[in-house]
């Protein structure tokens, strides 16, 4: 499946958070989205995800506008630093009610939910969860229906280091297992770096860098977010 | 891939979904009952009502209460998708956005009638009103009231949930908008429980409630249509 940024800009009133991005995302790929605050990270991952729609330019997922295509938004998996799950419901009701979205029947939930290690806290409401256990309920939510893409923003925020770990590990187990292809956003980058097989790093609304990236050494990772955020900070 | 479902499975599911959360906070619902309890009390506390009388002011009474504590429902109609960032999950799953709108405008709609019906034993107690088959009609304007209200009001809660100022927009948006589905609430209502004066001959549906059940079906049809069109933008931005 592909992803295509075309020529993007994305204005909110006089502020410009993207300006004239182009992105391609092609099968396998691992991309990590790095960039200081205000680079326009989680605003292109919302494009992307059909959330919000350009002030100019073409987003397209499989040839379509997400936020016009229910067939190519099924191909996606979001998964953001909320846990986007309704607290009031349980977890299997939470997973339940979003199978049924997806056109998916209620056989699919307790896999789901022994796949993360919660099936003992199935009947629970999920308003009582810890943090980590809402982040293992919300990845089972954004993988129930083997998306091709998983769109990752900031997953591992909230999370103390052990559980930040954990959800890496299984993230990336998830991607290699599925051959999902994944866009992340992080700044938590050392925990990123196992998984990821590109960085794009943007600044102040542009793609200012774009590479391979072939090592799992997250420190060499994280010196090149810092470079960047370095250079944000003296523009 | 699965087949995507379509809008109506969508929309039932997400009905059913803020049902059942309904069920469990009672969040919506409470606040309301308590409002329209509070509003009858005190009217029947401030004027003796009865015969004529309560043609008169009677249906002013019933309906404003219902528009007021309508707000309290409206207002909470995208509080469980703003917590958690829900509504995202939402948009990004295949789910068309008028699947949302319809959930939420029948959900509005239902809870609107059952508050209705839960006070009408209570308006008729404080206010004499004497029961009858003649009060049968009033279903069809409450159901049609409320669809006026909730077409236009899910709308604009939808809009006024990305405000900061969402408790101070709302009304500000939605009120002058159902003025005139509200006349033809009052108006209608006070065409059937004049049927109910005592002394005057019981008319099951008087010539005159056509004009005004009618009107406030155009009512509930263009606000609904208007809404529906408008929601993708609404919801997006």
């Amino acid at each position: 499946m592909q992803l295509c940024v075309d020529n993007v800009h994305k204005r909110f009133g006089s502020t410009v958070a993207l300006a004239g991005v182009d992105l391609y995302v092609g099968a396998d790929t691992h991309l990590l989205l790095a960039g200081a605050n205000g680079a326009g990270k989680t605003t292109l991952l919302r494009l992307l995800a059909g959330l919000t729609g350009p002030s100019d330019g073409r987003v397209t997922i499989g040839g379509e506008d997400p936020r016009r295509s229910t067939e190519q938004r099924w191909r996606l998996g979001l998964l953001s630093h909320q846990t986007l799950l309704y607290d009031d419901l349980s977890a299997t009701e939470n997973l339940r009610f979003f199978a049924g979205l997806y056109g998916l029947g209620a056989d699919i939930v307790r896999p789901a939910l022994a796949d993360v290690d919660l099936t003992d806290q199935a009947s629970a409401r999920v308003g009582g969860f810890s943090r980590g256990m809402k982040q293992r309920l919300a990845l089972a939510r954004a993988t129930l229906h083997a998306p091709e893409v998983l769109l990752l923003d900031e997953p591992f925020t909230g999370l103390d280091r052990r559980s930040a770990g954990t959800l890496s590990t299984r993230l990336l187990v998830r991607t290699r297992e599925t051959g999902v292809s994944s866009l992340l956003v992080t700044h938590n980058v050392v925990e990123a770096a196992q998984f990821v097989n590109r960085v794009v790093v943007l600044r102040g609304g542009r793609i200012v860098c774009d590479e391979p990236w072939n090592t799992d050494d997250g420190e060499r990772l994280q010196a090149l977010c810092d470079h960047h955020q370095e250079l944000a900070v003296h523009e | 891939m699965n087949d995507v479902p379509g809008i109506w499975t969508h929309a039932r599911l997400l009905l059913r979904k803020d049902l059942m959360t309904e069920w469990r906070t009672k969040e919506r619902l409470s606040p309301m009952v308590f409002f329209v309890l509070l509003v009858l009390l005190v009217y029947n506390f401030a004027f003796e009502l009865g015969g004529a009388a309560l043609w008169e002011i009677g249906p002013g009474v019933l309906w404003s209460s219902f528009v007021f504590a309508s707000l309290f429902g409206l207002q909470r109609t995208f509080a469980a998708e703003s917590t958690n960032d829900c509504l995202d999950a939402l948009l990004a799953a295949p789910v068309e956005r008028g699947a949302l709108y319809l959930a939420k405008m029948m959900g509005n709609v239902l809870f609107l009638v059952g508050v209705q019906l839960l006070t009408l034993p209570l308006f008729g107690l404080f206010f004499n009103l004497t029961p009858g088959l003649y009060l049968l009609p009033l279903l069809v304007v409450f159901l049609l009231g409320s669809a006026s209200v909730a077409s236009i009001g899910t709308l604009f809660a939808a809009m006024a949930s990305h405000s900061r100022l969402r408790e101070f927009l709302l009304p500000l948006l939605v009120l002058p908008v159902l003025i005139p589905a509200l006349i033809s609430c009052v108006a209608a209502t006070g065409f059937i429980l004049a049927a109910g004066i005592p002394g005057r001959a019981v008319q099951f549906w008087p010539e005159e409630l056509t004009l005004h059940v009618g009107m406030l079906a155009l009512f509930a049809v263009v606000f609904s249509t208007l809404a529906w069109m408008l929601f993708d933008f609404v919801i997006e931005e």
